[in-house]
């Protein structure tokens, strides 16, 4: 999975299987690494009252949902914007927006988040906000490809049929679109749920209250198992959505 | 446009930590991609025969994309300690998968007709690698480098976290002092200088590419 | 002509224990400045036997001897730069210049600078290109006919004695194949390679070769000779059916408009009067005439017709012509020339594009004939 993920969604099928078998092996390996200095290293109060499975775990759903939310809120906004683009009378928009949205990338989460924590103050929902327009870019900019790519002399076949510009674009463009719309989904996915660990950063919670309890006290046991968790917790999103993917594409693409 | 002026006014005040710090991010970046684009490329050559070496090693590669970057700064901090080491890990094992993808792209991409004739010519296997196929796998292999530097000059302000440096103190210290006096401008400096930082670097790549890159192929 | 430059001995190449071999006990020589042309259907292993030679393939048992040295054994890479090598692809360095192509393996062999500068030149004048032109170009900017030439003269580079071409004009529209093919005899009567050459073109093996390998599957040699025996005497079937239909009409390719005598029709030179025009004409047994420029290259064929129905100028009457031969042209040309010419004779020129004579149908009706008694 990459947050720079170009529309190369090309990938031979030993490719597809060896991306199933190696995210949960790292997992694995990470998990038990984790695990592992849970149990055999000696753990003193302070840790104890860092690793506190109860904070743990509503840490975990914390994470979790903000990264969801950011990406439906980024699923509603960047399809149908990607869609509009694309019809016919937005050519320069949407050379605009193909050309910059590969800068964007550069632009540093943590700075945006923080500038919109100056605008709405702290809490989930201002990291909510930063999240979706970071991740904006790839759902939007796969879009525009994902639509663009379908061939041209498709569209013209379905529109000497008699179908009109919505049949098309439901019945044509967007299953023909899908698998790369779905990659830049995944992406945003994976990118939600990877930040929304920074929310510590402007009073959000998440697991990254952890790894910042565990650097300010010097703590490295509890840095490495908040790291772990958040790394296996990407993992296994990026996984269920490579999953979703494989069993969403439709049959003969 | 008055937060302009003011933004412009507080860059100038600390000129000094303005420069380190860009100095510092810079660094990150250049050290990185070096690296990076090195280790790609002999992973890429060294796999280039085997289909199921190329295809683990980009598997491995995309994990490391996929790990959160907040988890991958911390994770080595156990072994390494804090500042420059854990960042410059994280930012490299970033970079790998855009890099990596692109050479062994690059490397599949090459003409047969070309190689059957290097190799017909009597080229031997490494003049064949050194003479044609890393010339030609060249520009792509470059477009991997652009890729990973947009990424690694965003990434590279969460150095701070770690006490790594680098354009992000700005962020940090804005955010400490937030809403004392020129704590606005210093987070949007520290943002701002990121981007910009990402255009130059940008044209300096560009730039690259046509000092690089052979007539025939651009 | 008995000495032997190549010999393949008990060449066996195998790809594995359960399937058949792709060349099975193959014994061949090619003599030292033939021309000899592997000729076959797809997949019976010309190609493979060609890669044989320079060990792009190497052989499960069997020796590979050129020049009386065994070279089954030596460093691949130093055998292969000894022979020339001319593929369907040409495989052109994009990243290179032309010079720089050329220059590949005199590189390699450590030439100096200057000698190889000179070289280079010499090649693209030898392949009929401009060296200013095109020395410093890189391979996208030529047509595939150029870049074909380009990569026949890389493969000259060094001088090897050996040069193996695997369908060198199979990607190349007819017409340019055809002028490459005649350009191509014309090189190598000038510098006398030898030269394997694999096609699955018969007319092309015809042309090209002094001797034919025919080949059926396993690279089994079903027939070896020279074009003209092969054609009169088809060793079985397999032969026959592979030449197909119309051995006559191939043997055209095998003579040259040299062969043929000239005819020489009325000659006008522009600028010429019509009424001088008109005199010339009747007084010739010939219908038409040939319009030709000052400097002696023809323009249009004339005839009395076409003077008297229209007052235009001389310049503009009668019909163009379109294609002109030169005498190295194979019969076989001369004839398609002439099918299509309006005036039912194909006019001859030289190098230059001065003209020569004309070549008539009857004229080559009489080479075939007496060949035909001979």
């Amino acid at each position: 999975m990459s947050i720079a993920t170009s529309p190369n969604t090309q990938r031979t099928p030993l490719a597809e299987r060896l991306d199933l078998i190696i995210s949960p092996l790292f997992a694995l390996t990470l998990s038990l690494i984790g695990v592992a200095v849970w149990f055999y290293s000696d753990l003193d109060k302070t840790t104890l009252s860092i690793l506190d499975p109860e904070k743990l775990q509503s840490q975990l759903v914390e994470t979790i949902s903000l990264g969801l939310a950011s990406s439906a809120l980024v699923i509603l906004i960047a399809v149908p914007i990607g869609i509009l683009v694309t019809r016919k009378g937005f050519p320069r928009l949407k050379s605009f927006l193909v050309n910059t949205l590969g800068l964007g990338q550069s632009l540093p989460v943590y700075g945006l988040i923080v500038i919109f924590f100056s605008w709405l103050g702290a809490g989930a929902f201002t990291v909510l906000v930063a999240l979706a327009t970071y991740s904006l870019l790839p759902v939007l900019r796969n879009t525009i490809v994902g639509l663009e790519q379908v061939d041209r002399s498709v569209i013209d076949a379905a529109r000497g049929m008699g179908l009109t510009a919505r049949q098309i674009l439901t019945k044509i463009e967007l299953p023909l679109s899908v698998v790369v719309i779905l990659a830049g989904i995944r992406t945003a996915v994976v990118i939600n749920v990877g930040f929304a660990a920074l929310a510590f950063l402007v009073g959000g919670g998440g697991l990254g209250v952890t790894i910042n309890s565990g650097l300010v006290n010097n703590r490295d046991s509890a840095i490495l198992i908040g790291a772990v968790m958040i790394a296996v917790l990407a993992l296994a999103f990026d996984f269920l959505s490579a999953l979703a993917q494989k069993y969403m594409k439709p049959k003969g693409l | 446009m008055d937060f302009l002026i003011g933004l412009f006014e507080f860059a100038l005040s600390r000129q000094g930590r303005v420069f380190g710090a860009v100095a510092e991010h810079t660094w990150y970046v250049a050290s990185v991609l070096v690296s990076a684009a090195f280790i790609a490329v002999v992973t890429g050559v060294l796999t280039r025969k085997n289909q199921l070496a190329k295809e683990l090693s980009l598997s491995v590669a995309s994990v490391f994309l996929t790990i959160p970057s907040l988890a991958l700064f911390v994770i080595f901090i156990p072994l390494v300690g804090l500042g420059f080491v854990p960042s410059f890990i994280a930012l490299l094992l970033y970079s790998l998968l855009p890099i990596l993808r692109n050479t062994i792209t690059g490397l599949d991409g090459i003409d047969t007709g070309v190689l059957e004739s290097a190799k017909g010519m009597g080229l031997s296997p490494i003049q064949v690698l050194t003479r044609v196929q890393l010339p030609l796998a060249w520009p792509v292999i470059l477009a991997g480098v652009r890729v990973s530097s947009m990424l690694i000059v965003g990434l590279a302000a969460l150095a701070t976290l770690v006490a790594g440096g680098g354009l992000g103190d700005f962020i940090k210290d804005g955010l400490a002092r937030l809403p004392l006096p020129n704590s606005l401008e210093s987070i949007w400096l520290g943002t701002l200088l990121c981007l910009i930082l990402a255009v130059i670097i940008d044209l300096i790549l560009q730039a690259l590419r046509v000092a690089t890159i052979s007539k025939g192929i651009r | 002509m008995s000495d032997v430059l190549i010999r393949l001995e008990n060449i066996v190449k195998s790809y594995g224990p359960d399937l058949d071999p792709a060349v099975d006990n193959l014994d061949l020589e090619v003599q030292r400045g033939e021309v000899l042309v592997l000729v076959g259907p797809s997949g019976c292993g010309k190609s493979t036997t060609l890669r044989l030679i320079n060990r792009l393939i190497e052989p499960t048992s069997g020796r590979i001897v050129i020049d009386g040295e065994d070279v089954t054994d030596v460093n691949p890479s130093e055998l292969r730069r000894k022979i020339g090598y001319v593929i369907q692809q040409v495989g052109l360095f994009p990243h290179r210049t032309i010079a720089e192509n050329i220059a590949t393996v005199p590189n390699l062999l450590g030439w100096k600078k200057k000698d190889i500068a000179t070289r280079v030149d010499e090649l693209l004048e030898l392949v009929s290109m401009d060296p200013d032109t095109y020395r410093d170009r890189y391979p996208k900017e030529l047509s595939g006919g150029q870049a074909q030439r380009v990569g026949v003269a890389r493969a000259l580079a060094a001088d090897p004695d050996v040069l193996l071409m695997d369908e060198p004009f199979g990607a190349i529209d007819p017409i340019t194949r055809d002028r490459l093919q005649n350009e191509f005899l014309r090189l190598q009567s000038e510098v006398k390679k030898t030269i394997v050459f694999v096609t699955h073109d018969i007319d092309e093996a015809i042309k090209m070769g002094n001797r034919i390998a025919i080949l059926r599957e396993g690279s089994e040699i079903a027939q070896l000779d020279t074009p003209e025996a092969i054609l009169a005497h088809p060793a079985d079937e397999f032969v026959e059916s592979f030449l197909g239909s119309g051995a006559i009409l191939k043997g055209l390719t095998l003579k040259k408009v040299s062969d043929t005598e000239l005819h020489q029709v009325p000659i006008l030179t522009a600028p010429v009067m019509r009424e001088e025009a008109l005199k010339e004409l009747q007084e010739s047994p010939d219908q038409v005439g040939l319009l030709l420029d000052s400097n002696g290259r023809p323009l249009r064929w004339i005839d009395e017709r076409a003077l008297n129905r229209t007052s235009q100028p001389i310049e503009k009457s009668g019909r163009p012509v379109t294609v002109d031969l030169q005498p190295e042209d194979t019969l076989q040309d001369a004839l398609t020339v002439m099918l299509q010419s309006s005036a039912g004779m194909a006019c001859v020129t030289d190098r230059r594009g001065k003209y020569l004579g004309c070549t008539t149908i009857e004229s080559l009706a009489k080479l075939i004939m007496s060949d035909g008694q001979g």
